[in-house]
């Protein structure tokens, strides 16, 4: 009777968290509380960059959008129900084509396959990925880095003449991938039960126990492991988003590909109409369509660009932009409320994290990758916007490294220590 | 000769008074005769075109040919030409004065765009001679059109002189054909003769140098941007170009923009423009200036044509002793001696401003730099284009602008990804180190008889990106960057003595057709991945790169260019490894 109940449930993707708990109570308890489910970290930040002072709301928490816009934090619970929160556990999709999921605990524990056979052992790695690609951890791991949106940057054309294929409704350039990807290992393998339900975080040192000491405690007891670890980083410089209440389509034309499955039909359905198509787009919470369209786009990205700061733990980290935001708002008779904001009481809206690129290279980055860069080393303020960006301001979980961290990065006794690394190996 | 002449004046004469017979019923008669010449008895209120070819003394007929004696507006404008000087008429009209030039301009590489259609020909494999004059005139007549032909006569060939102003959709960058191309500044409406001048504003040269290697823009600190028109203003994109459909954004200008808003006569002299009267393989061949011209300056009395230019800049105060090129001899006539001080005087306003020299501190005089070109530590940055991705579609139709009429085939550009940080360097045409950039990495799509064809031709070309600072790169950002020294964007380190690299482009999963990764000009080891476009232009070799990176276990202490260890460097290292020095210890 269980099996025909969860048949039927997978068949239709909607085995509610209850059912599983029956036999599984303490799990479905610890998941209410990770952050799969609440989204609370990814909310809350950009909740605060908007502009909303203490917010400390989940996903089930989190209020109904405003009406009345007059500034950024009016706007901001439109924007993650309409353009981040694609990705809970309650939602089957985010719109991409052949990325259809479960619903709650399904949403990760089954593949999507035909015959509805509940799957045993490991989560596959393209469940995962359903969520985490894009310029988030998780794409990186294999190597992907989501190609810039204008449609003249999807190439190489296949060997029949083809745009090449999309995956995760994305065009993706391929970098070298992660050294546990490249020797077959999967998400799952180290984020384990205990770390997706936020019980114990995994680390590096829960496998590699054994670090040469001649790398490794010399002098770099600081630094997390991915920072010198990581062949490269997603940096996505500045987050342009953009909410349109007007069927002003045309100029989307070429950049219909947006890292959103939902927009990328809608667009291609609304410029071959020739009937007026409303601009609406889905609340991924409630499931029902609301007025006008978000649409978004980065200034530039980069793959081999990165910072440092000390994170919330005391460890030296890569830091990157999420996001910084430049936000406009147009209502259906074309005023613009929100016209290119990206201030907020004189300071701008951005965010910069400390995270672990899923890049990690057998061979370290160079000495010089760091002690020489100048983003790191020397963070002045040029003058020009586009550079300018690249240097962090409002650092989450962390701190700006201080100016004797720095000056130590460029002492003589590093210096000495370097030269004899390289004349030694003479 | 003289009766010669006499009876077809007279001949003229008599037409003249039948024409008048048959239509002096009908038209108005002129109270007088005008000067210079009849046309001015209607056109007596159209302004003058310049200040060196005055009206009063020229006419109109003289450069726009008609029948300067008719007095009626149909006869008069017989044969009369609209636009003189389009390169087909002015070996009628403007030849009588500016002979030199007329013939100078017929042989330049931006009339027959030469070196445009032979480098593409030779990287395309169709052609092995990479050294050509063949230009746009010995392809116009030709029916069988190769693809790389198709290439440029679709795309390119839009940018010789002497097009035709008409048939640009986008009538900014719209050009008026010949000489007007670049010395027109305003169009002519309705009394208002169109404007010439010497004084060529940026603007008009910008209309052809904004693609490919973007001198024009990068001159003025405009990077071509990723194409996603951030960030949103008033409910549109932003910072769009004035072809419209391309976005950009700002970056440190050149110095010679930004600390006296140069145009880019200020430093081509007419000669380096015009040429100089031979026909050129490429660029670099028929340029006049170097650096050196103006911040290391040879001066002499100006010459008549110094006068001359001076004269017609109207700006430029008159030149006593001035800079010499060192290439052709050309005068610089806005870069005066007066006294010990040097003096450059802008030519659109003729403001004047102290040009800096070149100094003698040992970053210019070391003999280990003594092969770097001034861009190779003086330019910032340069626009990079990796992967040019051509699609062709056989049954499609396009411009063609030789032809100047749609044809079969059209082709449609795609690219991988952009950069404008630490340019790669490798040795230029000049034979000496400066930056590079991709030019062109083509991987091509070919749509035939519902077949579809791959090829690709991969090429770095080596050129100055014209972002030139005051301040020059950092040791480090040569010595020890990847990017700069061409294997691409990784990891770079010294191992056992070795230099090892860990390139993160991966081109074979990404779809392309070759292994390397796409920014890489060259293998740590020296092996050298993509051509370039001229003979003597290449990567770094394993040699030269062991000895760059190698030079940076001196640098991370030494890191100035005053410490007395470089006066003989190989001295010093050879001090150093029999251990005789302090170092290390």
């Amino acid at each position: 009777m269980l099996k025909i109940v969860i048949f039927i449930s997978i068949l239709f993707g909607s085995l509610l968290a209850k059912d599983c708990a029956s036999c599984h109570p303490k799990d479905a308890k610890n998941c209410q509380h990770s952050l799969h489910y609440t989204l609370k970290k990814a909310i809350n930040i950009t909740r605060v960059a908007w502009g909303i002072k203490d917010s400390n709301v989940t996903l089930q928490t989190l209020p109904l959008p405003k009406t009345d816009i007059k500034k950024p934090s009016d706007l901001v619970d439109d924007f993650l129900r309409r353009k981040c929160l694609k990705c809970h556990l309650g939602n089957r999709s985010s719109g991409e084509k052949g990325m259809k999921r479960g619903k709650n605990c399904l949403a990760c524990h089954t593949p999507h396959q035909k015959n509805g056979k509940c799957q045993k052992g490991k989560i596959s790695m393209d469940k995962c990925l359903s969520c985490h690609n894009k310029e988030f951890v998780g794409g990186d791991f294999l190597g992907l880095f989501p190609k810039d949106y204008d449609k003249s940057y999807r190439a190489p054309l296949t060997k029949d003449g083809r745009y090449p294929p999309k995956k995760y409704g994305i065009d993706f350039h391929h970098l070298s991938p992660d050294i546990h990807y490249q020797k077959g290992m999967t998400c799952v393998d180290c984020h384990d039960k205990n770390d997706m339900q936020g019980i114990k975080k995994v680390s590096c040192t829960d496998c590699h126990k054994n670090l040469s000491k001649k790398n490794h405690t010399a002098y770099h007891k600081k630094l997390a492991c991915s920072t010198c670890h990581s062949a490269w980083n997603n940096n996505s410089y500045e987050l342009s988003v953009f909410r349109d209440n007007t069927s002003d389509y045309k100029k989307w034309k070429n950049l219909t590909l947006q890292e959103d499955g939902y927009l990328t039909n809608f667009l291609r359905i609304a410029l071959r109409s020739k009937k007026k198509i409303p601009p609406k787009m889905p609340d991924w919470i409630t499931h029902k369509f609301k007025e006008g369209i978000w649409y978004s786009g980065y200034r530039y990205k980069r793959w081999e660009n990165f910072n440092l700061a000390n994170s919330k733990d005391g460890r030296i980290m890569i830091i990157r932009p999420l996001f910084q935001y430049r936000i406009s708002y147009r209502d259906k008779n074309g005023k613009m409320i929100l016209d290119d904001a990206n201030k907020i009481d004189g300071k701008k809206i951005e965010v910069w994290l400390p995270y672990s690129p899923h890049t990690i290279s057998k061979r370290a980055k160079s000495c010089e990758s760091c002690h020489n860069n100048p983003l790191i080393i020397n963070p002045k303020k040029t003058g020009y916007e586009v550079l300018d960006m690249q240097l962090p301001n409002n650092i989450i979980n962390g701190s700006k490294l201080t100016k004797k961290q720095i000056k130590k990065m460029t002492s003589k006794r590093y210096k000495k220590i370097r030269a004899k690394m390289l004349f030694g190996s003479d | 000769m003289k009766l010669k002449n006499i009876l077809s004046l007279l001949a003229l004469l008599s037409l003249f008074i039948l024409v008048f017979s048959i239509f002096s019923n009908e038209t108005k008669i002129p109270k007088k005769i005008t000067k210079p010449d009849q046309c001015m008895s209607c056109h007596a209120d159209m302004s003058d075109i310049d200040h060196a070819h005055p009206k009063e003394i020229f006419g109109c007929a003289s450069c726009h040919g008609g029948n300067k004696w008719a007095t009626n507006k149909k006869d008069a404008h017989r044969d009369m030409v609209l636009n003189p000087a389009r390169l087909e008429h002015v070996s009628i009209f403007c030849i009588k004065c500016h002979k030199n030039i007329i013939k100078r301009i017929s042989n330049s590489m931006m009339q027959s765009q030469s070196g445009i259609l032979n480098v593409l020909k030779y990287q395309w494999g169709e052609s092995k001679e990479l050294n050509s004059t063949a230009g746009i005139a010995d392809i116009r007549g030709d029916t069988n059109i190769s693809l790389a032909q198709n290439h440029f006569r679709k795309l390119c060939a839009a940018c010789h002189i002497n097009q035709d102003e008409k048939i640009f959709k986008n009538q900014k960058v719209a050009r008026g054909g010949g000489c007007s191309d670049c010395h027109r500044i305003s169009k002519t409406k309705g009394n208002l003769h169109a404007k010439f001048t010497t004084r060529i504003p940026t603007k008009n040269c910008l209309k052809c140098h904004n693609r490919s290697n973007r001198i024009g823009l990068s001159y003025e600190g405009v990077f071509e941007s990723a194409g996603y028109g951030t960030p949103y203003k008033h409910g549109d994109f932003t910072h769009k170009m004035s072809d419209g459909r391309r976005f950009y954004y700002n970056l440190p200008d050149d110095i010679h923009h930004k600390s006296a808003n140069m145009s880019c006569i200020d430093c081509h002299s007419e000669k380096g423009v015009m040429g100089n009267g031979k026909k050129h393989y490429h660029m670099e061949e028929a340029e006049d200036i170097k650096c050196k011209d103006c911040h290391k300056p040879h001066f002499k009395k100006a010459n008549t044509l110094a006068l001359t230019l001076a004269d017609t800049n109207e700006k430029v105060p008159e030149p006593k002793i001035i800079a010499y090129t060192k290439k052709f001899n050309s005068p610089l006539y806005n870069i005066q001696k007066d006294g010990n001080r040097t003096d450059f005087y802008r030519k659109i306003d003729g403001k004047k401003f102290n040009l800096p020299k070149m100094s003698d501190k040992p970053y210019h005089t070391l003999a280990i730099h003594k092969r770097l070109d001034c861009s190779a530590c003086h330019s910032l940055w340069a626009p990079s284009c990796y992967g040019c991705h051509e699609v062709y579609f056989e049954n499609g139709k396009q411009f063609d602008w030789v032809k100047r009429k749609n044809t079969k085939g059209q082709w449609q550009e795609l690219r991988s990804f952009l950069r404008f940080e630490n340019p790669s360097l490798g040795i230029g045409y000049n034979k000496k180190i400066m930056p590079f950039a991709p030019g062109c990495q083509v991987i091509g799509t070919i749509f035939k008889d519902k077949k579809v064809e791959k090829f690709h031709s991969m090429a770095m070309a080596g050129w100055d990106p014209h972002t030139t600072q005051k301040k020059s790169r950092t040791c480090v950002n040569c010595h020890f960057n990847p990017a700069s020294l061409g294997l691409g964007r990784g990891n770079l380190d010294i191992k056992d003595g070795n230099i090892t690299f860990n390139p993160i482009y991966d081109s074979t999963k990404s779809g392309m057709p070759f292994s390397y990764p796409i920014d890489a000009f060259v293998s740590a080891k020296g092996k050298q991945f993509q051509s370039t476009s001229r003979k003597e232009a290449r990567s770094f070799n394993r040699v030269e790169l062991q000895k760059i990176v190698g030079a940076y276990k001196c640098i991370i202490c030494h890191d100035s260019y005053s410490d007395k260890i470089y006066k003989d460097f190989n001295k010093s290292k050879k001090l150093f490894y029999s251990g005789k020095t302090t170092c290390l210890k």
